[in-house]
C-alpha cells in the first residue's frame, strides 16, 4: 500500500517534471546550520562553511539521488525517447501519416474480422463456468451431424449418466405474443426443464429460475431486454402476471441481458417450462415418442473430469439404448461440445468463410506491412548520417536501435489506434445487417476484450517487425561515408536482394488477393442477375400469427379472408393475397412427393417445398402461368388441390401433362390444378427447387404454420405509404394482434441479397485497399531503386548507353520481379478459390475473366512502376548524373 | 576516510522512525546530528543518502514535512511522524529486536551453537 503511494507520487512528479528548489533550500539549511556549530567552536565563519561542505560530502550527488528519487528515472529515460522519437516522427510529417494510416487500414481490417471470429468462435455461452457445460447431440450412422433428443431419449440419459452432474432439456423456439401497454408484439422464447438454469449456472438479474415442482406450473422467466423494452424495468416485476399468447404467466425471474440462448445465435427473450409449452405451441411431439427429435440438451459436467470419460460413458449409454429399443435407437450415438460453440450444421461453412476473410485481412496487412517497411527502409538510409553523427558523438548502438524500434512501434500502435477506430464503426455497420433468417437471430458483433488484445499485440508485433529493418541499417552505416554525405552502402547488393524480396512478396500477396475479391465480386455480379421468378414492385408484406391469440384454424381463415377484404379496399390496392411465409425466407417446409399409387423405390419422386396461398397469388406475384388455372375462391371443403412449379412437373411427369394427375406427400393426397414458373424458394443461391402450392384454406385445418402467415398487398404506387393502413386494419380486426415482418418486397428480397452482398462489400473493400497499397508501393520501391542507381546510369550513359537501353534495363528488372510473383501467386490464389468455391454464386472457382483479368491488371500496374522512373532515369543528363548524391 | 561503520542498509529509516518518535517533530540536519548522538558517534551517517531516505518515507507516507523556523530562526524543513509511520515503527521495531536477539543467542553462547 505506502509502496504503491510511493510510486503514484513518483509517477506523478515524473509526468509533471517539477524541479525540486525546495530541495536546495533544504541542504543549504543544512550547511548553515552545521556551519553555526562550527562559529560556535570558533571557527570563522568561512571555515565553519568550508567544513560543514566537507562533512556533508558531495552535494551534487545528493542532488542527484534526492531527484532519482522524486520520480522514476527509468521513466524519464524512456518518456525522454518517446519524446524524441515523436518529435522525428512530426518532422517526417508524411512519411508517419502514409505509414498509420497504411498500418491503420491493415490492423482496422484484422480487428474487425477477428471481433467476428470472437464473437461466433472464441466467445463461451454466458453461463456460469461455460467450460464444464456441454451441448449434446444424437447423431445417427450416415446421416449428418446433427439431431436433437426425443424426450425418452433426454430422460434415459438423464438417469443413466453419472459424469454430469445434471443434464437440462429445451424446446428451441416457441412464438408468443405478448400484449399490455404499447401495441402487441411478437416475440420468441424457449421451453425448458425446470433445472436448465441450475445446469446452466445463469445468474439471474432478479428472481430466480424455476423449482423442480414448476414442471407444469404458468411461471416465466422475461429476458432483461425484454424486461426493460415492455416492462419499463419494474423493480416488483417478480411475481406479476404477464400474458403471453393469451395466456397468464407469473414472473419468476429476469435473466441477464447477455443471455439470448445456449447457442449465442437464437434470441430467446423468455423461458416458459417445458410441461407449458404445448399451451404456446401447437403440435409439439408426443412425449412418449422415441421418433421424434425435438429437444435440445445440455449437461453440466462434474468438474474435473475428461472429455475422453464422458464420451466413453455416451457411447455406453448408447449402446444400451440400441439393445433396449432397436426399432428407434439403433445406430445412434451421441456427441457433445462445449455449450455456445457454433452449431455443427455451421460449423464447417462458417469456419471456412472467416478462414477466407483472415487470410485476406493478413494479405492487407501484410501488403500495408511491406509498404511501410520500404517507407521506412528508405527513410532509415536517408537518415544515415544523422545516425552517423550520433555514433560519432557518442551514443552506442544498442541505443540508436532503441531509438528506431521505439519510433516504428509508435507507429505500430498509432496504426492500432487508428484500426480499432476503423473497426468500432465497421462493426457497426455490420451489426446493423439483417439476416434473412425465419427466427429471431442475434448476430450483434462488437469490438470485446479479446479483440482490444489481439488489435494491441498485432499493433505492437507490426511495429517492431517494420522497424527491425531500419534499426538494422541505421545502427550500422559507416560513419567515414556518411560523414562525406555519401551514402555508406549504395553499391551493396546485399540490401536489394532484401528489397526485391518485399517487392514479390507484396506483389503475390496482392495477386491473392486480388484473384479472392474478384471471384466475389463477380459472384455477386452473378447473384444481381439471377431470376428470382416473382416481381419485387409494388408489394407490401405484413405477417401475423393468429393462433397465438388462440384463433382456431377456421377462425384463423376466416380472420385471413376479412383482412384480404380489408386490404383490398384500401385506395390504390389491386391485389391482396395470403401466404404461410413469404419467399426467401431461408428456410421452409418440405415434403417428398410421388404419383399417387406409385410410390415403389424405382418410381420419380421429388423432395418439394411447401406454401400455402390464396386465390390470385400468382397474379399478385407476377408469376406466369404455364398450364392449368389457379385455385378457386370457396374451395375448402372440395378435394385438395395443388398448383406445382415448372421444376416439380419436370421433376415428376418428365414431359407429360401434369395437369388433373394426382399425387401424394406428407400423407395426403392433391390434385394438380395448375403449373407455374418457378421461383426461388429459400435462398438466392439456391439451385431451382420443387415447389408445390395448395390451398391455404384447404390445408390451415389439418396441418397450420408454425411460422404465421403473411399477407402480400399489390398497389401499382409505392407500397411503403399503405402500411399504416394496413397495419390499422389488422388492429381494426383485432387490437390485441401482434404485427410483425411489416415490409416491402423490395426490402425483404434485399435482405435475402445480403449474404452474398456483405461477402462480396468485405472483399470488395478489403480487394480495393489492397490494390491501391500494393500500387502505391511498387511505385516507391521502383522509384526508390532507380533513384539509388542514378549514379550508374549516369555512368552507362556517359560510356555510350542509349536512353533507350537504359530504359530497357530498368523495366527488365521491374517485369522480372513482378512476373516471379505472378508465379508464386497464381498458384495460391488458384487453391484458396477452389476452397472457399461454397461462397460462390453461378461463379466456377477458377473462373477466367477473374485469373484473367487480376494478372494482368497488376502487371499493367507494375510495368506502370517501373516506367515512369525508367523514363526519367533514360532522360537523365549524364554529367549531372554524376555530380548528384 | 573514517573507519567508523556505515549505516546498514534499511536501518537508516528505522532510526529515522524512532528519533522522530523520541524528539518528535525535526529539521534534516538536527536528525542527522541526533543519530550520530545516539549512535555514540559510532555512525558515520552520509548526509547525502539520509534526505533521499526522508523524501521516500515521506512518498510512503510514514512522514510528513513543512517549513517552519528553527532554534535560531533559521528556515528549514521540519519532518513529524505520521499514525501510519508510527504503526509502521512499532512492526519494523519488533522484527529488529527480534532477530537481533536471535543473533545474539548466537554470538553470546557458543556451546550452544
Amino acid at each position: 500500500m505506502n509502496k504503491l503511494r510511493a510510486f503514484w507520487i513518483r509517477l506523478i512528479n515524473t509526468l509533471r517534471r517539477a524541479p525540486s528548489e525546495d530541495f536546495a533550500d533544504e541542504l543549504e539549511a543544512h550547511v548553515a546550520m552545521d556551519a553555526e556549530r562550527g562559529i560556535r567552536y570558533g571557527l570563522s565563519p568561512e571555515e565553519a562553511r568550508r567544513q560543514a561542505l566537507i562533512r556533508f560530502g558531495g552535494i551534487a550527488q545528493a542532488h542527484d539521488a534526492y531527484a532519482g528519487r522524486q520520480g522514476l528515472p527509468w521513466l524519464e529515460s524512456v518518456l525522454r525517447d518517446v519524446q524524441y522519437s515523436v518529435q522525428s516522427l512530426v518532422r517526417n510529417r508524411l512519411v508517419t501519416a502514409v505509414a498509420i494510416l497504411s498500418i491503420g487500414l491493415g490492423v482496422g481490417s484484422n480487428t474487425t474480422i477477428f471481433s467476428i471470429v470472437s464473437r461466433f468462435v472464441l466467445r463461451p455461452a454466458p453461463v456460469g463456468d461455460p467450460g464444464t457445460l456441454l451441448s449434446l447431440h444424437i447423431m445417427h450412422d450416415g446421416d449428418r451431424c446433427c439431431n436433437q433428443f426425443p424426450w425418452p431419449v433426454f430422460s434415459d440419459l438423464r438417469e443413466q449418466a453419472t459424469e454430469f452432474s445434471d443434464v437440462a432439456a429445451y424446446f428451441d423456439l416457441i412464438p408468443a405474443s405478448v400484449s399490455g401497454g404499447s401495441e402487441p408484439e411478437r416475440v420468441w422464447g424457449q421451453g425448458v426443464t425446470p433445472n436448465f438454469f441450475g445446469v446452466a449456472q445463469l445468474r439471474m438479474v432478479m428472481g430466480a429460475g424455476f423449482s423442480d415442482s414448476e414442471e407444469r406450473a404458468p411461471v416465466v422467466v422475461l429476458s432483461e431486454r425484454l424486461w426493460k423494452r415492455r416492462f419499463n424495468s419494474d423493480k416488483g416485476m417478480i411475481g406479476k402476471t404477464v400474458i403471453l399468447s393469451g395466456h397468464p404467466f407469473t414472473v419468476s425471474g429476469v435473466a441477464p441481458a447477455a443471455f439470448h440462448s445456449i447457442d449465442q445465435i437464437i434470441n430467446a427473450e423468455f423461458w416458459i417450462p417445458l410441461g407449458m409449452t404445448p399451451e404456446l405451441a401447437a403440435g409439439l411431439p408426443p412425449r412418449d415418442s422415441r421418433e421424434f427429435h425435438w429437444l435440445s440438451v445440455i449437461g453440466r459436467v462434474r468438474s474435473g473430469l475428461r472429455r475422453k470419460d464422458v464420451a466413453a460413458e455416451l457411447g455406453t449409454i448408447a449402446d444400451r439404448l440400441a439393445a433396449s429399443y432397436p426399432a428407434t435407437d439403433r445406430g445412434n450415438h451421441f456427441v457433445f461440445e462445449q455449450a455456445g460453440s457454433l452449431p455443427p450444421f455451421a460449423r464447417s461453412a462458417v469456419l471456412l468463410f472467416l478462414s477466407a476473410l483472415s487470410i485476406v485481412v493478413l494479405l492487407l496487412l501484410g501488403i500495408a506491412g511491406f509498404n511501410v517497411a520500404n517507407l521506412l527502409f528508405a527513410q532509415a538510409i536517408h537518415r544515415q548520417r544523422e545516425m552517423a553523427v550520433r555514433l560519432a558523438l557518442g551514443a552506442t548502438r544498442g541505443r540508436l536501435v532503441r531509438l528506431v524500434l521505439l519510433e516504428s512501434l509508435l507507429l505500430g500502435l498509432g496504426g492500432g489506434t487508428l484500426g480499432v477506430l476503423l473497426s468500432l464503426w465497421s462493426t457497426g455497420a455490420l451489426s446493423s445487417l439483417r439476416l434473412p433468417a425465419p427466427v429471431p437471430l442475434n448476430l450483434q458483433v462488437s469490438i470485446d476484450g479479446r479483440t482490444l488484445a489481439y488489435t494491441f499485440l498485432l499493433s505492437v508485433l507490426c511495429g517492431l517487425l517494420l522497424g527491425m529493418a531500419p534499426a538494422w541499417t541505421a545502427s550500422r552505416p559507416r560513419i567515414a561515408y556518411s560523414l562525406k554525405q555519401e551514402t555508406g552502402f549504395a553499391a551493396t547488393g546485399g540490401r536489394f536482394v532484401a528489397r526485391n524480396l518485399m517487392v514479390i512478396a507484396q506483389v503475390a500477396m496482392a495477386v491473392v488477393l486480388l484473384a479472392l475479391t474478384g471471384l466475389f465480386l463477380r459472384s455477386l455480379e452473378s447473384a444481381s442477375e439471377i431470376n428470382i421468378g416473382f416481381r419485387t414492385r409494388g408489394l407490401l408484406l405484413l405477417s401475423v400469427d393468429p393462433r397465438l391469440n388462440g384463433y382456431s384454424p377456421s377462425k384463423i381463415s376466416a380472420f385471413l379472408g376479412q383482412l384480404r377484404e380489408r386490404a383490398a379496399a384500401l385506395p390504390g390496392v389491386d391485389a391482396a393475397v395470403c401466404s404461410d411465409v413469404p419467399f426467401l425466407t431461408g428456410g421452409n417446409r418440405s415434403d417428398g412427393f410421388t404419383i399417387l399409387g406409385k410410390a415403389a423405390k424405382d418410381d420419380p419422386s421429388v423432395l418439394a417445398d411447401l406454401y400455402m396461398v390464396t386465390p390470385g397469388y400468382f397474379a399478385a406475384l407476377g408469376m406466369p402461368g404455364l398450364a392449368g388455372n389457379d385455385f378457386r375462391q370457396g374451395t375448402a371443403s372440395g378435394p385438395p388441390v395443388a398448383v406445382i412449379n415448372k421444376a416439380f412437373a419436370d421433376r415428376l411427369f418428365s414431359g407429360t401433362d401434369p395437369i388433373g394427375r394426382r399425387i401424394e406427400g406428407g400423407g395426403r393426397t392433391y390434385q394438380i390444378i395448375g403449373v407455374v414458373g418457378n421461383a426461388k424458394s429459400r435462398t438466392l443461391g439456391e439451385d431451382t427447387r420443387p415447389i408445390l402450392y395448395r390451398s391455404l384454406d384447404q390445408s390451415i385445418a389439418d396441418d397450420p404454420s408454425m411460422m404465421g402467415y403473411t399477407l402480400i398487398v399489390h398497389t401499382p404506387s409505392n407500397p411503403a405509404g399503405i402500411a399504416q393502413a394496413l397495419r390499422r386494419a389488422v388492429y381494426q380486426l383485432d387490437p390485441t394482434m401482434a404485427v410483425y415482418n411489416l415490409e416491402t418486397m423490395d426490402e425483404h428480397v434485399r435482405t435475402a441479397y445480403v449474404l452474398p452482398r456483405v461477402a462480396a462489400m468485405l472483399f470488395g473493400i478489403f480487394g480495393g485497399i489492397g490494390l491501391v497499397l500494393a500500387t502505391v508501393g511498387l511505385y516507391g520501391v521502383m522509384t526508390f531503386a532507380v533513384a539509388r542507381r542514378t549514379r550508374e546510369i549516369g555512368i552507362r550513359m556517359a560510356m555510350g548507353a542509349r536512353p533507350a537501353a537504359v530504359l530497357r534495363l530498368v523495366l527488365r528488372r521491374g517485369m522480372a520481379l513482378t512476373f516471379t510473383a505472378l508465379a508464386l501467386g497464381l498458384p495460391a490464389a488458384w487453391v484458396i478459390a477452389k476452397l472457399s468455391s461454397s461462397f460462390l454464386y453461378g461463379i466456377k472457382p477458377h473462373d477466367a475473366v477473374t485469373f484473367t483479368l487480376v494478372p494482368a491488371m497488376l502487371a499493367l500496374v507494375a510495368l506502370n512502376a517501373a516506367w515512369i522512373p525508367a523514363r526519367r532515369a533514360a532522360s537523365i543528363n549524364p554529367t549531372q548524373a554524376l555530380r548528384m548524391e | 576516510m573514517s573507519d567508523k561503520p556505515d549505516v546498514w542498509q534499511g536501518t537508516l529509516a528505522l532510526m529515522v522512525l524512532r528519533t522522530l518518535e523520541t524528539m518528535g517533530p525535526q529539521h534534516g540536519y538536527g536528525l542527522a546530528r541526533r543519530i550520530e548522538q545516539i549512535s555514540g558517534d559510532l555512525l558515520a551517517l552520509n548526509y547525502g543518502t539520509l534526505y533521499p531516505a526522508l523524501l521516500k518515507l515521506e512518498q510512503e507516507g510514514y512522514i510528513r514535512s513543512q517549513w517552519g523556523s528553527s532554534e535560531n530562526n533559521r528556515r528549514a524543513k521540519f519532518y513529524e511522524l505520521t499514525k501510519a509511520g508510527q504503526r509502521r515503527l512499532r512492526k519494523a521495531a519488533g522484527e529488529w529486536k527480534q532477530t537481533t536477539e536471535i543473533l545474539a543467542r548466537f554470538l553470546d553462547d557458543p556451546s550452544e551453537a
